[in-house]
């Protein structure tokens, strides 16, 4: 559905994309992930028609009227009602269709879609602008950071909308907030200082990306076990994290899965549990990127 | 919604069409009054000038509308670059702009309504300014030529639709609304400056705007022959222009 090949963008000095290749597979969810400043808004630019690229090439298999583009803090004329906006979405894009009720309905604005949009509150401004988004049907949506505004509640609907559009649509979803992405997304970038450093499913990530890790539970002194662990090849760390919880790095799961038991009982430690440390999108954001905060 | 309505709402509810014919029906009111009455009210204004006598000659009937010419012209060029601004500059909020750049194709789409509009609007509170001063004018002070009126009365439409197409340039090459009302105050009023020189003057389209009041009196419509041709030349000029900028845009 979009694919790019050496997509670069500079703005004088400063590069804003470096030879992003991204790959966007018809019918899924692609969340695209990246600290403030990662370049996000500027690919979702090029890829809207809003920005050209310095050099390199975008493809895309939709035509214009079947992209739809949500931008971070959307804003519409202050005059207008919410009904209007979305009206007004419809006939430039889809003159055809009559949604746009079930869209304003979706959204949760019904009550107040004849209300001048000047008095909405920001949240309410992002839902109506995900709803003038999909009124048309669009076979392709670019949505910028689309719940970064949103209380717990709105979220929580942004994100069920945008997974309903599953295999209805394709989506790709710029964000900050890694459980969005986690949640909702089948496909994953991760992109930093303009660079993409990660493309592909999710499970992918959080398995491939980040260094095996187990949590152990013991009761009575951490520590002497953990000096003992420190000795056996195969595990590359422990650290005692709180009282009686180590965290173990191992060089890797086939190895921990055989052995660990052994060296626990090796070690005298009187094991409450043990288990593999589920791999967070935001564990392996940070190795990727070098634990820049966002 | 089209985006035609669109923009007749946007002068409807944000009351540019009343801000637009209070000031030139207002003027065109007002005008051939102060004209008539011109000498009675300085002597109720002015009390003892202390020695100094001022005459003034009769008025006659083309005082009424030099009057509107001369009021309106100056303030409604600046209310209709505003209107038109506030039209025009539809990328000086990015979110606003790339809500229509992203669901319509062509930026013609979106810039021939902005322009048609306001200037459909100013043209059309200048000619009810001029018809209110034309009326008045024949009632206080004595018929005028009708053809001259009329001819004046287009040629200040000429005027005000290159007011609009400069604006629409400006506006896709400034930054903020801001910036385009004040760069084309700064541009419109530069031509006249530039037009001190009589070889370059006697073809401005600015001097369009004073047309009707010139035609009244003693102008023919052999004078404006010039800036009229200018005017019509440069529309297409300055929309193509517009358009190129709104193509090479990004926002």
């Amino acid at each position: 559905m979009i694919s790019t090949t050496s997509l670069t963008k500079r703005y004088r000095d400063t590069v804003a994309l470096d030879d992003v290749g991204l790959h966007v597979a018809p019918g899924s969810i692609y969340g695209l992930a990246g600290p403030n400043g990662a370049g996000k808004t500027t690919l979702l630019g090029i890829l809207a028609g809003l920005r050209r690229p310095t050099s390199g090439e975008v493809s895309l298999d939709a035509e214009s009227g079947e992209v739809a583009v949500l931008p971070d803090t959307p804003r519409f004329d202050p005059w207008l009602t919410g009904r209007e906006v979305v009206v007004l979405a419809q006939s430039l894009v889809a003159p055809d269709l009559d949604r746009a009720d079930e869209v304003l309905a979706d959204t949760g604005l019904t009550d107040d879609a004849r209300r001048r949009v000047g008095g909405y509150s920001r949240g309410m401004l992002q839902r109506l602008g995900i709803a003038a988004t999909l009124v048309g049907k669009p076979r392709l949506v670019l949505l910028d950071e689309p719940a970064s505004a949103l209380d717990p509640g709105g979220r929580r609907e942004v994100l069920d909308l945008i997974a309903r559009l599953r295999g209805s649509a394709t989506v790709l979803f710029s964000s900050h907030i890694l459980a969005d992405v986690q949640e909702v997304c089948d496909t994953v970038g991760i992109l930093d200082r303009g660079r993409l450093l990660f493309e592909g499913p999710l499970k992918d990530l959080l398995v491939g990306s980040a260094v095996p890790r187990y949590v152990v539970h013991v009761r009575g002194e951490a520590e002497p076990v953990a000096a003992r662990l420190r000795q056996t090849s195969w595990v590359v760390s422990v650290e005692c994290e709180s009282e009686g919880v180590l965290i173990l790095e191992v060089a890797s799961v086939a190895k921990a899965e055989s052995s660990l038991a052994r060296a626990l009982a090796d070690a005298k430690a009187i094991v409450a549990s043990y288990a593999p440390e589920e791999v967070s999108l935001e564990r392996a954001f940070l190795e990727l990127t070098g634990g820049r905060k966002r | 919604m089209s985006l035609v309505r669109l923009e007749i709402l946007r002068l409807m509810r944000t009351s540019r069409w009343l801000i637009l014919g209070a000031v030139y029906v207002a003027f065109g009111l007002v005008g051939p009054l102060a004209a008539r009455y011109m000498k009675e009210l300085l002597d109720v204004a002015g009390g003892d000038m202390e020695g100094v006598v001022i005459e003034f000659p009769d008025p006659v009937p083309a005082d009424g509308i030099i009057q509107y010419v001369n009021n309106a012209v100056q303030v409604g060029v600046l209310v209709t670059v505003i209107v038109a601004a506030g039209a025009l500059a539809f990328d000086s909020i990015a979110e606003m702009g790339v809500f229509l750049r992203t669901r319509v194709g062509n930026v013609w789409r979106i810039l021939a309504p902005r322009l048609a509009v306001p200037f459909l609007a100013a043209s059309g509170a200048f000619t009810l300014g001029a018809l209110a001063a034309w009326y008045e004018t024949a009632v206080l002070l004595g018929s005028l030529d009708a053809g001259a009126v009329t001819l004046g009365i287009a040629l200040g439409i000429l005027f005000l639709a290159f007011v609009v197409a400069v604006v629409a340039v400006v506006a896709q090459w400034a930054r903020t609304m801001v910036a385009t009302i004040m760069t084309s105050l700064v541009v419109l009023i530069s031509l006249p400056i530039i037009g001190i020189a009589d070889v370059v003057g006697r073809w401005l389209p600015t001097r369009l705007g004073g047309a009707l009041a010139d035609l009244v009196g003693d102008a023919t419509a052999g004078d404006y022959a010039g800036p009229a041709v200018v005017a019509f030349a440069s529309l297409p000029l300055l929309i193509w222009l517009a358009v190129a900028g709104a193509r090479r845009r990004e926002t």
